[in-house]
């Protein structure tokens, strides 16, 4: 493209700005730290939630092991990591098929709760609708402030469920008290880093759950 | 898991950045971006809301809609306009996914595929940008395909800030004029005329195209269409790279 004639008056005017190759390699240089950032951040917080998960994981897997189910719950970007969850769970590439569904799943569910007796209840009440003692509420937040989380946990508590929690930043209300049984924190402040180490949590708890049934079954 | 950066990294960085310019130019054209994910609805979903809902307060709420079920290509076809995006995450092996997109050349959309496992072959999207050699199931949980597409919403909305480069280069710019060319490009037929012609799509938008030599044609057939002939019939399933030269 040729430059209009001008141009060359005004070279830091940024509406003038036509060559993107300069923008294109500060843009592959900011994706490459951002992907080692996610590593970094997925790794320590691997590490430093590794008892905690292994904690969780036995005892989600002896919830598994007598019949229990896993129900899953979060909001936004949250909620489709609950959706992807059931997935692994119930889904999985390997290993066992285990009862699990998300609470954020049905859409008539969700508008008539939301309407009816607002968003803060969406997931507790289906909690009162569905769970039995023995059955696991898992809820993913990443502030770990979401009123429809803490409300789903104080359900789920009363209800003698196994509750497990994976927020980010500080923890939130989540971490804070005995709401939440098990809670995993990605310490971050970038809601994006947070939900990628969750995934990883997620997955580190699949694991652990495969692992104990396996070696439960092969005693 | 590894925290270094490799060359498939580097590879993966310069993609992300390409395609994050080539979809902030399509966003700033006025392009609504359809996501489809048929093996995880999740991811579909979440990239969708990522876009619709930004998480940084500020930031352009862009037009980002997430499709499932049985009839994609129904879906897409009756929903997308010319110049709009079609971004599919998911991997390789979907036979439904290589077809969406292949007709998606026709109807004129700018195609970005996010996945892992093993490698696309060229020519299906104009944007790959991908996770390799890893066990796609499990990497498609690992938080390695949903930083694919946050890094693809961040870099996005960089290119946002720098408005003198979100104009789309002209089609005639550069070394090949597409349309000047003898480049076949796609069309998928939509009504067969009595008198060897079709009413065919190219590039989303409707021409007549003379069929009358290639074998009796019925609308949804792919076929590749030069100077208003269709020269030769496309299989759904045959090798993605249909570009001739003459």
């Amino acid at each position: 493209m040729t430059a209009e004639p001008t141009g060359f008056l005004y070279p830091f005017i940024e509406s003038e700005e036509r060559d993107a190759s300069g923008l294109v390699a500060d843009l592959a240089s900011s994706a490459r730290a951002k992907m080692a950032a996610s590593r970094r951040l997925r790794a320590t917080t691997l590490d430093a939630n590794a008892e905690a998960a292994q904690r969780a994981g036995e005892a989600m897997a002896e919830r598994f092991r007598f019949g229990g189910r896993l129900f899953t719950f979060g909001n936004g970007g949250s909620a489709t990591d609950a959706e992807g969850t059931v997935d692994l769970f119930r889904k999985p590439p390997h290993g066992r098929a285990l009862a699990a569904m998300s609470l954020v799943d049905d859409r008539a569910v969700l508008t008539a709760l939301a309407n009816d007796v607002g968003f803060e209840l969406v997931f507790s009440r289906q909690i009162i609708a569905h769970a039995r003692p023995g059955d696991i509420a898992m809820g993913f937040s990443t502030s770990g402030d979401s009123a429809n989380l803490l409300k789903a946990f104080e359900e789920a508590s009363k209800r003698q469920l196994l509750t497990v929690g994976l927020c980010g930043y500080e923890g939130g209300e989540m971490a804070s008290g005995d709401l939440v049984e098990h809670c995993l924190v990605v310490r971050s402040d970038s809601v994006h880093r947070i939900q990628e180490a969750q995934d990883a949590l997620a997955l580190q708890l699949w694991t652990t759950v495969q692992q104990c049934l396996t070696e439960g079954s092969h005693p | 898991m590894s925290v270094q950066i490799d060359d498939q990294d580097l590879l993966r960085a310069e993609d992300l950045a390409t395609a994050s310019l080539t979809l902030a130019r399509r966003f700033a054209a006025g392009a609504t971006m359809w996501c489809v994910a048929p093996e995880w609805p999740s991811h579909g979903r979440h990239v969708a809301v990522e876009f619709v809902h930004p998480v940084i307060v500020g930031k352009r709420a862009l037009p980002a809609v997430h499709l499932e079920g049985d009839d994609l290509v129904g879906a897409v076809r009756s929903l997308a306009r010319p110049g709009d995006v079609l971004l599919v995450v998911g991997g390789a092996d979907h036979l439904h996914t290589s077809d969406l997109l292949r007709r998606a050349e026709a109807w004129g959309l700018t195609r970005f595929w996010l996945g892992t496992g093993r490698r696309p072959p060229p020519g299906l999207a104009e944007h790959v940008v991908w996770v390799e050699g890893t066990d796609p199931a499990l990497a498609a949980r690992s938080g390695e395909v949903v930083l694919l597409y946050h890094l693809l919403w961040e870099l996005t909305h960089v290119v946002f800030e720098h408005p003198g480069l979100l104009r789309d280069e002209a089609a005639c710019e550069g070394e090949v004029c597409i349309t000047c060319s003898d480049q076949g490009q796609v069309g998928e037929v939509r009504a067969v005329r009595p008198d060897g012609r079709a009413d065919v799509v190219v590039f989303g938008y409707l021409e007549g195209i003379d069929v009358s030599l290639v074998d009796p044609v019925v609308p949804g057939d792919l076929v590749l269409v030069h100077a208003g002939v269709a020269l030769t019939t496309l299989d759904p399933d045959a090798a993605s790279d249909h570009r001739v030269t003459s």
